[in-house]
């Protein structure tokens, strides 16, 4: 199908974008690789389309002691190729390689896969596993959330009626930190149907384990020392979370959250 | 119309254009390039495939407006770019294509990955080319294509093209007509009214359901049966209950006209629709049937709900138990991915049982409950379709 009609702007600043997204119904637009389709399909019929991906604040990069915040608007396949600087030991460009497809993934940016809050997307459960930071900006002035605070549920988010995201701010790991993920797809590319990122950094005194891909708000395990050391606990927060109705799709999980655990111990089980 | 500024296959090009066109779209219908071909439109199957400064990208979710100042190379683009004149051999030579369809995309997404990663094996070539479907070939031959041309290019350094950094290979085509006069997109018919397509004119006959997605939902309300059941059976109030919906005709109480708004994060659906109504006092339970269309989308959907009243809390309570059963048809449905309905049906089930109490006891509903659509889509199904809303194509 065709987009139904909509207008489009691309302001030069960051002021301007927040004046134009004042306007009734207006959307940000950054890669349009999840806005796209819902256009394409009418699902979305946003009167004004405003352009943000490309706001220099939203393609910035800043390094700092604490960790590295990163633009909005920059793409997967930036992550990917490590175009950016990576404040953990490799882990985002590992996960950018699995999201999508390379032609997606030049286009779509961290900034609008975590304002879409796509449960089964890849950023929102890795992010959240970082401990990473969602910076705002809006008509009121800007603010910081964690990610878990920011994706309130399935294509839900904390966002509030003109305000965007300008950045992510991913906490510096330890050289010895451990990365373990894992998502279970029907085929390359496809939307996970269970997903499990686990955070180990000692040194840091970190341990977080996030599930993913729950249709509803992600599962954020802020103390997970003793889940990794047995994961089998995990089954009453799914079950809390109501995802043990199906026993297919709950041993699907389960072994999904036991492989990411596993990975943390072996970097070669690695996706 | 927005003027733009955009250079296709080596040609500078300025054009005005609509907002919604998408690249694909301009490049086929303005510009009379046909080499890139379109299949789904949302972004899945990658025939669409192009050349953006150099890196690939869908043409059919990108948009000319939001283009301007970039590098379009197509299908034709690459008539002499001799890494695509290696690919087109050994595409040959190996029965890369039988139909076609796919390939200007296939060979887009071959070149970068020659490029990007020379000398990979079979499996990361499997991977790196899931986004390209194929109806044909079994995809065989055109991974043994690709992979002889990315082994001779073993040893080389890749080149990585993500945007404008790297230069993007231009090659003024001679396939690359001058634009043509522009056709000026007519204009769009006013939006049809939500419910303006519901079937309401015939009268309407429950169809059995062809595997549908069923639900369950239990919650309880806070007052005796008698009195939940006697607003169960006045469909305004029922609907009022439900939020986003409300009845567009008054009910006999045998059948409903109703529609439903469902916004959720970007997405915006409004269901119109018709359905009959069955109770059986005897039993504290009933029955109703519905149909409707997202007259937007285009989306159709039918649905049965049957719900049945307990007494609870010695009577002074009534669980509510609805078991919803539906099908989707149409561009929701193929956007569709399992159950994301659970977090919705959730919240839906949680404002319906506590505007359903508010209103037994006589309270307003709360502001954020609109009226709620009974009839053709009740409750957990309304959660169906919107669950469905959130899929992926
Ligand atoms: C075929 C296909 C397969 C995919 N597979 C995967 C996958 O496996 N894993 C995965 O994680 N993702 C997947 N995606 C989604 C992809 O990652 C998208 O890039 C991402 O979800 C959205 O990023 P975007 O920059 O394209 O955002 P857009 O499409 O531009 O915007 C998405 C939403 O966010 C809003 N938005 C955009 N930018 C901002 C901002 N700065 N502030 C506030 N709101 C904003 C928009 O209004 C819109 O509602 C897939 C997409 C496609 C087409
Ligand atoms: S037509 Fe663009 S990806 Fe299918
Ligand atoms: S050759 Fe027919 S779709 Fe690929």
């Amino acid at each position: 199908m065709k987009a139904a009609r909509f207008d489009y702007e691309r302001p030069a600043d960051l002021a301007g974008a927040l004046a134009a997204l004042g306007q009734g119904g207006a959307k940000p637009l950054s890669g349009g690789q999840s806005l796209g389709p819902m256009l394409n399909l009418r699902l979305a019929r946003p009167p004004l389309l405003v352009d943000v991906g490309r706001l220099a604040p939203l393609r910035q990069v800043e390094e700092g002691a604490e960790g590295t915040l990163f633009g909005a608007g920059i793409t997967h396949a930036e992550f990917e190729d490590g175009a950016v600087p990576d404040p953990t030991p490799g882990f985002l460009a590992r996960i950018a390689r699995g999201i999508a497809y390379r032609a997606v993934r030049n286009r779509g940016t961290m900034g609008g896969s975590l304002a879409h809050a796509d449960p089964a997307a890849d950023w929102p459960t890795t992010l959240a596993a970082l401990g990473a930071r969602v910076h705002l900006a809006g008509p009121s002035g800007t603010r910081e959330l964690p990610v878990e605070d920011f994706i309130l549920g399935a294509f839900e988010t904390a966002l509030q009626d003109g305000e965007i995201v300008t950045g992510i701010f991913v906490p510096r790991c330890s050289a010895g930190a451990r990365f373990g993920y894992r998502k279970s797809c029907r085929k390359v590319g496809e939307f996970a149907e269970a997903m499990c990122a686990v955070l180990a950094d000692p040194a840091r005194g970190v341990h977080r384990l996030v599930i993913g891909a729950t249709e509803a708000r992600q599962i954020v395990i802020a103390d997970a020392a003793a889940a990794t050391s047995d994961p089998a606990t995990l089954d009453d927060a799914l079950r809390a979370a109501g995802l043990a109705a199906d026993p297919a799709s709950l041993r699907l999980r389960q072994a999904v959250i036991r492989q990411a655990v596993a990975a943390l111990e072996d970097e070669s089980l690695s996706a | 119309m927005k003027p733009i500024h955009i250079e296709i296959n080596g040609r500078a090009i300025s054009a005005e254009v609509e907002p919604r066109q998408h690249l694909a779209d301009f490049m086929r219908e303005e510009l009379l390039l046909t080499g890139t071909h379109l299949g789904c439109e949302h972004g899945v199957c990658g025939a669409c495939t192009v050349l953006i400064d150099g890196a690939p990208a869908r043409s059919c979710i990108a948009y000319p407006v939001a283009l301007d100042g970039a590098k379009i190379t197509t299908i034709e683009g690459l008539a002499d770019d001799p890494v695509a004149a290696r690919l087109r051999e050994a595409f040959t030579r190996e029965h890369g294509l039988q139909c076609g369809f796919c390939t200007p995309g296939m060979m887009m997404m071959a070149r970068d990955i020659v490029l990007r990663r020379p000398g990979l094996d079979e499996g990361a070539i499997r991977h790196e080319l899931a986004g390209n479907l194929c109806r044909c070939t079994g995809y065989v031959g055109i991974v043994r294509a690709i992979k002889s041309v990315a082994a001779e290019r073993m040893g080389e350094a890749p080149v990585v093209t993500r945007g404008s950094e790297v230069a993007p290979p231009v090659y003024a085509s001679p396939l690359a007509l001058p634009v043509a006069p522009s056709r000026v997109a007519a204009e769009a018919a006013p939006a049809a009214p939500a419910g303006a397509q519901a079937p309401g004119a015939a009268p309407f006959v429950a169809e059995p359901l062809r595997n549908p997605v069923e639900i369950v939902e239990e919650f309880d309300v806070a007052a005796p049966r008698a009195s939940v059941w006697e607003l169960f059976q006045d469909p305004a109030r029922v609907i009022a209950c439900l939020p986003g919906a409300r009845l567009t005709e008054p009910s006999d109480g045998r059948s409903v006209v109703a529609e439903m708004t469902v916004k959720l994060g970007p997405i915006q659906a409004a269901f119109g629709g018709t359905g009959v109504i069955a109770a059986d006092p005897a039993n504290w339970s009933g029955t109703i049937d519905g149909r409707g269309v997202d007259s937007r989308s285009a989306t159709r959907v039918q649905a049965r709900l049957n719900y049945a009243l307990t007494e609870t809390g010695a009577g002074a309570a009534t669980r509510v138990r609805v078991e919803v059963a539906y099908v989707l048809q149409g561009p929701l449905a193929q956007m569709s991915r399992g159950a994301i309905a659970r977090d919705l049906a959730a919240r839906m089930t949680a404002a319906f049982a506590a505007n359903l109490n508010a209103a037994i006891k006589g309270e307003a509903a709360p502001a954020e409950a609109a009226p709620l659509d009974a009839g053709s889509l009740l409750l957990a199904m309304v959660k169906g379709w919107l669950a469905r809303l959130f899929g992926r194509g």
